[in-house]
C-alpha cells in the first residue's frame, strides 16, 4: 500500500504522526542553545618553549627552528607561523578547518619526544596549547569607582566574581587592570650608605619579623597548650617600627631610612572608563555553554550584587556578545515571519482558495521544525546560519505541496470526490515531486562536503535544505492529499434539464470576478509572445545572447567588489593607537586622556570608551588578548545602536582615522570595525627574507606605496621596531677582583630598582606583597643607577659604575617566522573599495617594485581565504552542475533536455551580476552560497517548464503549438516558485537589523538571479526547445519506422492461401 | 446471460460500485488498474508519465433482461462528466458450469 494511500485511509495516525513530529520539533526547539554561528573549533595548537636568557635569535636558531622543522610534518597541518622573542619560543600550527584536534595534539606531542633531546639543556619542556572558542570573551564590563578605587579589587573578588562563579557554564573571570593592594618600603639609598646598611638586609629585617609559626606544645597540670609566636604584621604601619641593626647601642628603624607606603601597586597597565578611573571585568564561558543565557544569568547576577556594592562603583556594560546574538537572531526570525508571511500571501493570490492555502501553508511549519530536531541531534544551536538556512527554505517547501494539491483540485474540478481525487492525483504526480527534490538534495548535498572554513559554515546549511525539502516532500504526498480529502469541498451539483449541472453557488467573489481575468491575460499574453518567439527562434536567440553579454561588463570591468565575509556593524570598534617609542606609560596614558576627549566630540554616538594603555606584567588570560606596551593605547569603543544613529560604524571609523592622522604623535594606529576574530577582512602582504634590513626596507617601501593608495587604511607592521634598552655591560675583571660574579650584581640591581620581595602582609585571609626596592627618584635616572651602591663579599661598598657601564641600546624585535622563513606582515584595511580589489591593486603595484634577491613577496590574509574559498565553491559548482545534470538526464531519459536547462543557469548569473552592481553590493563568501543556491531554484523551474512540453509533445501537439501550450498552462506553477522563493527572500535582502550584513549579500543574489532567469528561462528554454528538438524528432520517427519495418513488406496474404488450397 | 464488461477511470470506481450494487447485481469480476485508449474519443489510460490516469474494469454476468438497465445507468455515469468516462461492451454467453 501507497504512503499516500494510507495517509489517506488513516487521517488519525497520519495527522498524529505530524503533530509529534511537530511538537518533537518544538521541544528541540526549547532545548536548543542560541549561538552566534555553529560550533567551530579553531584549529590552532601552539607549542610555547621557554628558553631562559637566550635572545630573539638564539630563541629562533636553537629552539623555533628545530620545532618547526619537526612539526612540519604533522599529518593535515595547512600553515607553521613562530614567535620568537627574549626567553620565549611560540610555534603556531595551523590546521585544516574540521581536522579532529586530538590526534593532532597526540601527534605533535609525538613529535616533540623525538627532537625534545636536540634543543638546549636549558629549555624548559615544550607545552601544547590549544586555542578554544571559550577563551574568547563573551561579555566585558567596565567598573568604575571613586572613593572604592583603591580597594576594588578585593571588592570585586570578594563579591561580584564570588558571585557570578556559581552561574552555570561560566568559564574564566577575569579582571584587567585592577588596582593591586601593595606595601612598599621605598628606601632612599644615601641613609643606607650612611648608616653602612644593604638593601638586603633591609629585606631581611622585614621578612623576618614577621612570622605565625607553632612551636610546640606546652602541658601545664591537667592542662595542655599550644605554643604558637604570633609575630606577623597586623597592619602596614607596624613595620616602620622593625629594627634593622642595632648600632653602637643604637637602634636603627625601618622609618629612619625608608618610607612605607600601604598603597596600590605603580601601574604599568592603565584602565580607564570614560577617563575615569576602572577595572575591566571580562567574562568567558565554557566551550559548548550557551550564550545567551550565560550573559543572561551574569547580568542578572550583576544586577544583584550591584545594591550590595559602594554606591560610587559603577557597573556598565562594554560589550556583550549576546546582545548581538539577540539582535541577529531578532531580526532573522522577523525575516522569516515576514516570509512566511509572503509565501502564504503569493499562494493566496495563485490558488485563490483559503482551504487550499491552509493546507499549503501547513506544510512550512512542519518542514521547518524538523530542522529543529536535525539541529539538537547534530548537537547544533539556533544560528545565523541556521536561520538563514531555513529562511531559504521557506519558499521551496511549499513547491511540492502545490503541485500535489494543484493536481488534486484539477480532479475535484472533474467530479471527484476529494478521498478519490486525493489518492489518484497523488498517484499520478508523486514520483516527478520526488524527482524534482532530488534536484535540490543534488544542489544541497554537496555543500555538506565542502571543506575549510566556509565548509563548517555551509554544512549545517546544506544539511538543514536537504532535510527541509525532502521532509516537505514526504508531507506533499501524505498529509496534503490527506488533508485535501478532509477539507477540500467536492463541487456542488445537481441533476438538472441537460443531466449533472454544477450548482451555481451564487457568489462569485472578489477573486474569480478581479484576479482570475487578470491572470488569464497574462497567460494568454504570455502565450502569443511565446508564438512571435518561436516563429523567430534565432532573433530572440540572438537577443538573449545580447542581454546576457551586455550584463557581464559591470563583472568583466570589475565594477563588483569582493569579499571574504562583509564586515558587520556591531555597534563598536577598537582603536589601538601606537606613540613614539619608548614613551613612558604616564605619558601614553595622558595621551589618551587627550584623544579620548576628541574622539567624543567628533563622534557623539560614541557611549563609553574604555581604554588601557601599557601592559599588565603578568601573564594573565585577559592580557594575553591584547597586545599593549608602554607606548601603546588600546580602546573599546562602543556606540549607540544601529538603529539609533544616522552613520553607521565605517562612517565614523573614518572620522576618527581623519583625526588621528592631524596628531603628529601618533606613529600609528589602526581604527578596527571587525567584531570577532573570524570576521576580520584584511588583506596581508607577507615580505619573507632572512635579512632583517632588506625586509625591513621592502616593508618600509611597501607601506609608503599603501599610504597613497586610496581605500588603504590601518596599514600596521607586524614586525615590532626595535625597542630601546638600557644595558649593563660588566668589567669582568673588577667584578672578580671584589669577589663578585655578574649573576650576584645582577639580582642586587633587580633587588634595588624592580623591587625585593619580603614576605606578604595578611589580612582578612588575603596576602600582600611587600616590596622592598629603592625610592623611585632614585632609580629613575641612569645616573641613579649608576650609583646604586653593593656590597662585595669583603663587606666593602661599591658603586655600580666602578663595576660596569650603561649603555642605551635598540634590542632586536621578536622575530616572526611564517613557513619556516623569516616574515614581516603588512596588515591593510579596505575602506569604501572591495577586499578583491584592494588585493589586486597592491600586487599590481608590488609587481612593479624592485625587490632584493632573497626576498618574497606574498600578499594574503583574508584576501587568501577569499581566494580559498571561492576555489572551493567554484569546484563545488561544477560538482552541483554534474549532479543536477545526472538527476535531470535519468528524469527526461535524454541528454539534449537537461542541457536546454542547464542553459538557463548563466543567466541567473547575469541577473546576479545586475543586482549586485545595482544594489552596489560586494561579491562575498555568502554571496556565492547564493549563487550555487540559484543552480537548484532555476533549474527547476525549467524542469517544470520542459517536462510539460514534453508531455504535450507526446499527446500528440505539433512541436510549437505543444511548446506555446506549455507556456500558458505552466507559466502560472513557473511563476508560483519563482515568486514564493524571491518573496521569502526580500525580508533578508532588505534588512537593516544588526548583523543583517552578513546575509544581504545572499538576499540580492537569489533574488536577481531568480528574476532575471525566470524572465528568460521562460523565452530561452521554450526557443531552444524549439531548435533543439526539430531534427532529432523527425529522426525518432525514422528510427522507430526502421525497427517495424515488416509492415513495408508486399501483401502476399492471397497468394498464400492460394498456394495452400493448391496443395490440399 | 450476458456477459457486461464495464471499463471506467478508476477515479470512477466507487461509483460503479455503488451503482451495481444499486441495482442488486451482486456477481462480478474486478480488473484493478487496467490500461486501454479510446477509439473514436477518450484520453489514453496508460499509467505513463504522458497519460498517467489508469483504467479499472469489471465484468458482471446478468440475465438478458437486466442489461438494457444496466447500460442506460452506465450512460448516465458517463453523462456525469465524459471527461473522466465509463464504457460498457456486452456479449453472450454459450455456457456456464
Amino acid at each position: 500500500m501507497s504512503i499516500y494511500k494510507s495517509a489517506i485511509n488513516k487521517p488519525i495516525t497520519c495527522a498524529l504522526i505530524f503533530v509529534a513530529v511537530f511538537i518533537l520539533g518544538l521541544f528541540s526547539l526549547q532545548k536548543l542553545p542560541i549561538d552566534q554561528l555553529p560550533e567551530i573549533e579553531a584549529p590552532y595548537v601552539s607549542v610555547m618553549t621557554a628558553y631562559p636568557g637566550a635572545n630573539a635569535s638564539e630563541v629562533e636558531t636553537n629552539v623555533t627552528k628545530i620545532l618547526e622543522n619537526n612539526l612540519n610534518s604533522v599529518d593535515g597541518l595547512k600553515e607553521i607561523t613562530s614567535t620568537s622573542k627574549d626567553n620565549i619560543s611560540l610555534v603556531m600550527l595551523e590546521f585544516e578547518w574540521g581536522l579532529d584536534l586530538d590526534e593532532a595534539i597526540n601527534d605533535i606531542r609525538s613529535y616533540i619526544d623525538m627532537v625534545y633531546d636536540d634543543l638546549p639543556d636549558e629549555c624548559t619542556r615544550p607545552f601544547i596549547f590549544k586555542f578554544s572558542t571559550s577563551m574568547m570573551p563573551i561579555m566585558q564590563y567596565a567598573i568604575t569607582a571613586e572613593e572604592s578605587y583603591p580597594g576594588l579589587d578585593k571588592i570585586l573578588n570578594d563579591q561580584v566574581i564570588n558571585e557570578l562563579n556559581r552561574i552555570d557554564g561560566i568559564g574564566n573571570l577575569a579582571l584587567s587592570g585592577a588596582p593591586e593592594r601593595f606595601v612598599y618600603v621605598d628606601i632612599d639609598p644615601k641613609k643606607l650608605d650612611s648608616y653602612n646598611l644593604t638593601l638586603e638586609t633591609v629585606g631581611q629585617a622585614v621578612a623576618g619579623n614577621n612570622l605565625n609559626l607553632a612551636s610546640g606544645s606546652v602541658k601545664m597540670g591537667k592542662e595542655q597548650y599550644q605554643l604558637r609566636v604570633e609575630g606577623e604584621y597586623v597592619e602596614s604601619s607596624e613595620i616602620n617600627d622593625i629594627v634593622v641593626k642595632v648600632d653602637a647601642g643604637r637602634a636603627v628603624f625601618v622609618r629612619d631610612i625608608a618610607t612605607v607606603k600601604d598603597t596600590i601597586k605603580d601601574f604599568t597597565l592603565e584602565e580607564k572608563i570614560n577617563g575615569k578611573d576602572g577595572v575591566r571585568l571580562v567574562v568567558m564561558k565554557q566551550t559548548g555553554a550557551n550564550t545567551v543565557q550565560v550573559a543572561t544569568d551574569v547580568k542578572k547576577g550583576i544586577e544583584k550584587v550591584a545594591k550590595t556594592l559602594p554606591p560610587d562603583i559603577k557597573l556598565q556594560m562594554i560589550y556583550d556578545q549576546s546582545e548581538d546574538i539577540e539582535d541577529a537572531i531578532a531580526s532573522l526570525a522577523e525575516s522569516i515571519g515576514y516570509a512566511l508571511l509572503f509565501v502564504v500571501l503569493v499562494v493566496l493570490f495563485f490558488l485563490g482558495r483559503w482551504r487550499a492555502t491552509l493546507i499549503i501553508s501547513l506544510t512550512i511549519p512542519i518542514s521547518l521544525v524538523v530542522a529543529f530536531i536535525y539541529l539538537l541531534v547534530a548537537d547544533s544551536s539556533i544560528n545565523i546560519i541556521s536561520l538563514c538556512s531555513l529562511t531559504v527554505a521557506i519558499g521551496m517547501v511549499v513547491d511540492d505541496a502545490i503541485v500535489v494539491l494543484e493536481n488534486i483540485t484539477r480532479h475535484v474540478d472533474r467530479g471527484s470526490n476529494p478521498r478519490e481525487a486525493a489518492i489518484y492525483a497523488t498517484n499520478e504526480v508523486w514520483v516527478s515531486v520526488i524527482a524534482t527534490t532530488l534536484v535540490i538534495v543534488a544542489v544541497f548535498m554537496p555543500l555538506t562536503m565542502l571543506g575549510g572554513q566556509a565548509g563548517i559554515l555551509f554544512k549545517e546549511l546544506g544539511w538543514i535544505v536537504t532535510i527541509t525539502c525532502c521532509t516537505s516532500t514526504i508531507i506533499a504526498i501524505s498529509l496534503t492529499p490527506m488533508l485535501s480529502s478532509k477539507l477540500l469541498k467536492a463541487q456542488r451539483v445537481r441533476v438538472g434539464e441537460k443531466g449533472i449541472e454544477k450548482v451555481d453557488e451564487g457568489q462569485e467573489n472578489w477573486y474569480v470576478r478581479r484576479v482570475i481575468p487578470l491572470l488569464d491575460k497574462v497567460d494568454r499574453f504570455y502565450a502569443n509572445a511565446l508564438r512571435v518567439c518561436l516563429n523567430h527562434p534565432k532573433k530572440t536567440l540572438l537577443a538573449i545572447i545580447v542581454i546576457f553579454c551586455l550584463s557581464l561588463i559591470p563583472a568583466v570591468t570589475g565594477q563588483i567588489g569582493s569579499d571574504f565575509m562583509a564586515e558587520q556593524d556591531n555597534n563598536r570598534m577598537s582603536v589601538t593607537i601606537e606613540l613614539q617609542r619608548g614613551t613612558r606609560v604616564e605619558e601614553t596614558a595622558a595621551f589618551a586622556r587627550k584623544i579620548e576627549k576628541r574622539m567624543n566630540e567628533i563622534a557623539p554616538e560614541i557611549l563609553l570608551i574604555s581604554s588601557s594603555t601599557g601592559s599588565s606584567d603578568e601573564a594573565n588570560i585577559a592580557s594575553m588578548m591584547s597586545a599593549s606596551s608602554n607606548n601603546k593605547i588600546s580602546m573599546n569603543v562602543r556606540c549607540t545602536k544601529k538603529d539609533e544613529r544616522e552613520r553607521s560604524i565605517f562612517v565614523i571609523a573614518e572620522e576618527i582615522r581623519k583625526e588621528f592622522d592631524t596628531h603628529p604623535e601618533i606613529i600609528n594606529y589602526e581604527v578596527s570595525t571587525s567584531g570577532g576574530a573570524a570576521s576580520n577582512s584584511n588583506v596581508e602582504i607577507e615580505i619573507y627574507g632572512y635579512n632583517f634590513e632588506e625586509t625591513n626596507k621592502v616593508a618600509e617601501d611597501i607601506k609608503n606605496i599603501l599610504k597613497e593608495m586610496p581605500g588603504a587604511r590601518d596599514i600596521v607592521n607586524s614586525r615590532e621596531e626595535d625597542r630601546a634598552e638600557l644595558q649593563i655591560i660588566f668589567d669582568k675583571e673588577k667584578l672578580a677582583l671584589n669577589g663578585l660574579t655578574e649573576s650576584a650584581v645582577s639580582m642586587y640591581v633587580r633587588n634595588r630598582v624592580n623591587g625585593m620581595a619580603a614576605g606578604y602582609l595578611k589580612e582578612d585571609g588575603e596576602e600582600y606583597d611587600i616590596i622592598v626596592r629603592l625610592a623611585e627618584e632614585h632609580r629613575n635616572t641612569i645616573s641613579g643607577i649608576e650609583e646604586l651602591t653593593l656590597t662585595t663579599p669583603y663587606g666593602k661598598n661599591i658603586k655600580l659604575k666602578e663595576l660596569a657601564t650603561i649603555k642605551e641600546y635598540w634590542c632586536p624585535p621578536e622575530i616572526e617566522r611564517k613557513r619556516r622563513e623569516r616574515v614581516a606582515t603588512l596588515s591593510v584595511t579596505p575602506v569604501n573599495i572591495s577586499l578583491g580589489e584592494l588585493a589586486v591593486q597592491i600586487q599590481n603595484k608590488i609587481d612593479k617594485m624592485d625587490v632584493p634577491p632573497g626576498v618574497i613577496i606574498n600578499v594574503g590574509g583574508a584576501y587568501e581565504d577569499q581566494q580559498e574559498t571561492f576555489a572551493d565553491m567554484g569546484l563545488l559548482l561544477a560538482l552541483i552542475v554534474m549532479l543536477v545534470f545526472v538527476v535531470m538526464a535519468s528524469q527526461f531519459e535524454s541528454l539534449s533536455k537537461p542541457f536546454i536547462i542547464m542553459m538557463t543557469v548563466p543567466f541567473a548569473f547575469s541577473g546576479v551580476i545586475l543586482a549586485l552592481w545595482i544594489t552596489g553590493t560586494n561579491f562575498d563568501v555568502i554571496g556565492a552560497l547564493g549563487a550555487i543556491l540559484l543552480v537548484g531554484i532555476v533549474v527547476k523551474n525549467g524542469i517544470v517548464l520542459v517536462d510539460y512540453i514534453n508531455l504535450m509533445r507526446d499527446r500528440g501537439h505539433e512541436l510549437n503549438e505543444a511548446i506555446a501550450l506549455s507556456g500558458e498552462s505552466r507559466l502560472r506553477p513557473v511563476l508560483m516558485t519563482a515568486f514564493t522563493t524571491l518573496l521569502g527572500m526580500l525580508p533578508m535582502a532588505l534588512s537593516t537589523g544588526s548583523g543583517s550584513e552578513m546575509w544581504v549579500p545572499m538576499g540580492v543574489v537569489v533574488i536577481g538571479g531568480i528574476l532575471v532567469s525566470t524572465i528568460l528561462t521562460l523565452i530561452l528554454v521554450p526557443v531552444l526547445y524549439s531548435l533543439m528538438s526539430r531534427r532529432g524528432e523527425r529522426d525518432k520517427a525514422a528510427e522507430t519506422r526502421k525497427n517495424f519495418i515488416f509492415l513495408d513488406m508486399p501483401d502476399t496474404l492471397d497468394e498464400d492461401r492460394m498456394k495452400q488450397q493448391n496443395k490440399e | 446471460m450476458k456477459a457486461v464488461f464495464i471499463v471506467f477511470n478508476q477515479s470512477n470506481t466507487e461509483r460503479v460500485e455503488y451503482m451495481l450494487d444499486e441495482l442488486k447485481i451482486s456477481g462480478f469480476t474486478f480488473f484493478e488498474e487496467v490500461q486501454g485508449r479510446g477509439t473514436y474519443s477518450g484520453e489514453p489510460r496508460r499509467g505513463t508519465h504522458t497519460w498517467p490516469e489508469m483504467n479499472s474494469a469489471v465484468i458482471t454476468m446478468v440475465d438478458d433482461d437486466r442489461v438494457d438497465e444496466l447500460l442506460r445507468t452506465i450512460h448516465k455515469l458517463d453523462k456525469r462528466n465524459e471527461e473522466v468516462g465509463v464504457r460498457a461492451f456486452v456479449w453472450n454467453i454459450e455456457d456456464n458450469v
